[in-house]
């Protein structure tokens, strides 16, 4: 009963794919993908209603029917509440994220409600994870999924679920949405190699923290730099974003190599390069990461953290 | 699904839940069943407060083993609705004892839903339904309350959530209820819970019986009368007819349904809706003399009562065709007349009585006229309240108390006939009835409970001889309220010194009366006479379900656009719909309203894209500012406003 359950919800899961295609975000979800069905409760309810209605009929009390027919009356107006609770909610989310293998991989979802009507209850399901949060009426919400990633690598996500089983249990709806999602699993960061330019350089590394004032220049806005690294007065005088450099920044770029670490199998070269890249990081340093016919040139920030991520996550990995 | 732990909070209010939907089982259940759930509820409740969870398996075995077989001792069957609803009931009380999680709740609420069904199966009033809603209502929030995963709403707004689900199910609940078909016969046959004692008069007749019965006021039955409406003396209605005397009591003689006497009618017919009250007895009310009947399985006894195989146990209409006099062509039968003749046992003063006074007056019709008048004229006196008879009651009666309601007379009359061999009976009724004067039907009460003689005169037939008429005429002109006393403890006399309460208790009647006849009894003749006011020719059971179904369709489209609705209700304002229908003609014509643009500036631009419109758009657009931003008293209004947008069609194209 259950597999044939799943694999009639398989089966509808490849037509929605077919019918729909790629969908892009955000996107409003309209009538013609909610689909629902009665819970288990639901079940229990229905079997109870035409117990119901077989008394009233037996007894021919018109109070019995009544009540019978008001109470299967109101399981049938569930059934449009619980359709209406995901209708024209609008969903948004970033497709890319990244993750160390062992722990979760965060999808922030930005729900949209536009409606009169609080969305109460709203789960999110996405592969093994899922979550759950409610949608005030005109407002914005964020529901965060945390899906379990073991191994390092690159997973792709065709398709997540928005269910609802709101108001009373009875019913649940739901829909697919056909996003693409992407999870970088970079390899979980461990190592005991030391970053290459304190073991090169020894005590050099306090006078280059203190050239960290040394203005050099502007060089154009990316997003992730320090806020107080922005050249507000450029800003301000109607300019574009610009970022102030350093010298100590510019001069000193870290090169966090495949080939320093000799001896280590794969597996532990980018679990130590991956390390490195959050110390460097952490430290507002620039760096770069050269692996085998890779190399991403050095920089600092949240985009280029993830481009680093991304490049160990999916090293010897067909990325298609 | 509904594997969370429950709170305390979701435990009071399911508790509280159970208590409500008991309470209308109240009265059905024995007292222990309530009290083993409240106790249950109780016990679970402190420990949730104590942070505990639910008590271990084996008692919960225990305490369900130890009720269940009570309940089988005490019904001997679990089925039936009291038998079912007290093991319902038990049920959800231990439920409540073992609830966890969530899912223990879910069960709780539906075995809450099928008990409050159960009180309406055999309930009839409407307060009993409201209540039965109002439950369910609670219930439904309750579950709001459970099911919401992320804060849970409070309890205002569960149950205005709960309120407006309860809103929009009812139109599609009153098309269901009218159009559903119903079945003639039930499908199986329902086990009969006589659980309601007999009420009313009975089948035997001590003296006291009547003048008790008379203290009451509650309804004994209600009338319709088709034709004219007897006159007063004549509204005499027929119940167990008594002709066993032992000295004391006077009783029925069970003497089988065999075909009576051929009468011939004399005098006007009466043709009358009888509306029984469920008595718990086989007798249906009729006046006096019924001639045809439509009750199916009725037929009359030899006396002339009309009886039905089983006793009444749910208000029924028999509609019957009735004659206040009668004459009998054939002779009294030597059975019937043996029976009617037997002289009284004991009573020896009566039967002293009746020899001399049937020696003084040898015809029939001057001994009856005798005796009468010596009711007239000797000292006896009419009371609701007289002295208690020992076993010759007769004797007591006629010659030391002097003090009777109409069953002494009655009796006292018949032990005189029998004693003079002319064949005598009492026969029980109702006498009188009073006119509701806010729907068209007599209501008669316990109250209006008589009783009253026939005697069989050679050549004319059974006669109706009442003997209270000769001591109380009024009693039979007015009613008993008037001729009893006036410190006579009579609970309508108090109601007769307070018209407006009596207006009120008769106006509440006739409702209840309409919601009888208009719900109650609603069955397949009136879906049939629905159908036929809906103008469909030759109405059956297959159109019936047609107009069902297209209904159902109607009232979805509706619920559908509703609940949508709700999503983003209408603009209210009358102006502002027509111009954002200004706007989406516009829009359609090529020149959507940029998000920014307030009214003059969207007519400037399509006025400059469209040279041709820019009249009529700078016109209207003018129109809607003057209504949104001038004061009220300007040249136009909204409804001018809306007529014009309505006007207005732009084409695609300049």
């Amino acid at each position: 009963m259950v597999s044939l359950r799943q694999a009639a919800i398989n089966q509808l899961r490849a037509r929605v794919i077919r019918r729909h295609g790629r969908d892009s975000l955000p996107i409003s979800i309209n009538r013609r993908r909610i689909y629902i069905l009665p819970t288990r409760f639901g079940f229990m309810l229905g079997a109870i209603l035409a117990a119901m209605l077989i008394a009233g009929l037996n007894y021919n009390s018109n109070l019995g029917l009544a009540f019978a027919f008001l109470m299967s009356s109101m399981a049938l107006v569930t059934m449009h509440h619980c359709n209406r609770n995901l209708l024209r909610l609008s969903v948004d989310v970033t497709p890319e994220v990244d993750a160390f293998a062992g722990s979760e991989a965060l999808f922030e979802f930005a729900l949209r409600n536009d409606s009169n009507m609080d969305r109460r209850d709203v789960e999110i399901r996405c592969l093994s994870g899922a979550g759950l949060g409610s949608v005030p009426a005109h407002e914005n919400a964020s529901i965060a999924v945390a899906v379990p990633v073991k191994r390092r690598g690159v997973t792709r996500i065709s398709q997540f679920e928005l269910r609802t089983r709101y108001p009373f249990g009875w019913f649940y709806s739901w829909t697919y949405v056909q996003g693409s999602l992407t999870i970088y699993t970079a390899p979980a960061p461990d190592g005991s190699r030391i970053l290459p330019s304190v073991g090169a350089q020894g005590n050099a590394t306090h006078s280059e923290v203190r050239g960290d004032e040394d203005f050099s220049g502007l060089r154009a806005y990316e997003p992730g730099v320090p806020l107080k690294h922005m050249a507000w007065k450029v800003l301000a005088r109607g300019g574009e974003a610009a970022v102030r450099s350093y010298s100590s920044l510019a001069a000193q770029p870290e090169w966090l190599e495949w080939s320093l670490l000799v001896g280590l199998d794969v597996e532990a070269r980018l679990s130590q390069l991956c390390l490195w890249v959050l110390e460097s990081e952490a430290a507002h340093r620039p760096y770069g990461l050269r692996l085998p016919g890779r190399e991403i040139a050095p920089s600092g920030g949240a985009a280029h953290r993830f481009a680093c991520l991304r490049a160990l996550a999916s090293y010897g990995i067909d990325e298609s | 699904m509904g594997n969370e732990r429950i709170t305390y909070a979701n435990l009071l209010g399911i508790s509280a839940c159970v208590g409500l939907a008991l309470i209308a089982h109240l009265s059905a259940l024995p007292l222990w069943v309530p009290v083993v759930v409240v106790v249950c509820a109780l016990i679970r409740l402190s420990m949730a407060r104590k942070g505990r969870g639910a008590p271990p398996r084996s008692v919960l075995l225990t305490v369900a083993g130890l009720s269940v077989a009570l309940l089988f001792l005490r019904f001997h069957t679990f089925n039936g609705i009291a038998a079912g609803t007290a093991l319902l009931s038990l049920m959800a009380g231990l439920k409540l004892l073992e609830t966890q999680t969530k899912r223990d709740i879910y069960i709780i609420t539906l075995i809450i839903y099928f008990v409050s069904l159960a009180a309406l199966l055999e309930g009839d009033s409407f307060f009993t339904l409201a209540y039965l809603i109002g439950v369910c209502w609670i219930t439904t929030a309750t579950l709001l309350r459970l099911t919401s995963a992320v804060p849970a709403p409070d309890w205002r707004r569960s149950a205005r959530y709960g309120g407006r689900v309860l809103l929009q199910a009812l139109p599609l609940a009153l098309v269901l209820w009218l159009l559903f078909p119903r079945f003639a016969a039930p499908l199986w046959q329902i086990p009969s819970d006589s659980r309601t004692a007999p009420s009313g008069l009975s089948d035997t007749m001590s003296p006291g019986d009547i003048s008790h019965l008379a203290l009451s006021d509650e309804v004994a039955f209600r009338v319709r009368y088709a034709t004219a409406v007897p006159p007063p003396q004549e509204r005499y209605w027929r119940g167990p007819v008594l002709d066993e005397f032992d000295g004391h009591t006077w009783r029925r003689a069970y003497s089988g349904y065999y075909k009576p006497a051929t009468l011939q009618p004399q005098g006007p017919a009466y043709k009358y809706t009888v509306m029984m009250e469920p008595h718990q007895h086989n007798w249906i009310f009729t006046l006096d003399w019924p001639a045809s009947w439509d009750l199916q399985r009725g037929a009359l006894s030899n006396d002339y009562t009309l009886m039905q195989p089983y006793a009444l146990s749910r208000a029924i209409d028999v509609t019957a065709t009735s004659y206040t006099h009668v004459q009998s062509g054939e002779a009294l039968s030597a059975e019937m007349r043996r029976r009617n003749t037997r002289p009284p046992p004991r009573n020896p003063r009566t039967l002293q009585l009746a020899q001399q006074m049937r020696s003084a007056h040898p015809g029939d019709m001057d001994y009856v006229r005798a005796v009468l008048d010596m009711f007239a004229q000797q000292p006896f006196y009419y009371t609701l309240n007289p002295p208690k008879l020992a076993d010759d009651s007769v004797d007591e009666f006629l010659f030391d108390t002097k003090r009777g309601f109409c069953g002494h007379y009655a009796s006292a009359f018949a032990a005189l006939m029998r004693a003079a061999h002319i064949p005598a009976r009492v026969v029980t009724g109702y006498h009188g009835g009073t006119q509701n004067p806010y729907a068209d039907y007599w209501i008669l009460r316990q109250s209006e409970a008589h009783a009253w003689n026939e005697v069989w005169i050679d050549g004319r037939g059974w006669i109706r001889v009442d003997p209270t008429s000769a001591i109380a005429p009024q009693r039979v002109e007015m009613g008993v309220a008037d001729t009893v006393n006036a410190d006579e403890p009579l609970v309508s006399r108090w109601s007769r010194n307070r018209p407006w309460f009596a207006g009120l208790r008769l106006r509440l009647d006739a409702l209840r009366e309409m919601w009888r006849e208009r719900i109650l009894d609603y069955n397949q003749d009136s879906q049939r006479d629905l159908l036929e006011m809906l103008k469909i020719p030759e109405p059956d059971g297959q159109k019936l379900v047609m107009v069902l179904a297209v209904a159902i369709v109607l009232v979805f489209c509706w619920l559908t656009w509703q609940v949508r609705r709700e999503l983003n209700p209408p603009l209210k304002d009358h102006a502002a719909r027509a111009y954002a229908q200004l706007c989406a003609k516009l829009a359609a014509a090529g020149i959507p309203r940029l998000p920014h643009e307030g009214a003059e500036a969207y007519a400037l631009r399509v006025a400059r894209l469209r040279p041709d419109l820019a009249n009529r758009v700078t016109a209207l657009c003018r129109q809607y500012s003057f209504l949104r931003y001038a004061a009220p008293s300007t040249s136009v209004t909204a409804g001018q406003f809306q007529a014009a947008v309505r006007a207005f069609r732009p084409k695609a194209t300049a």
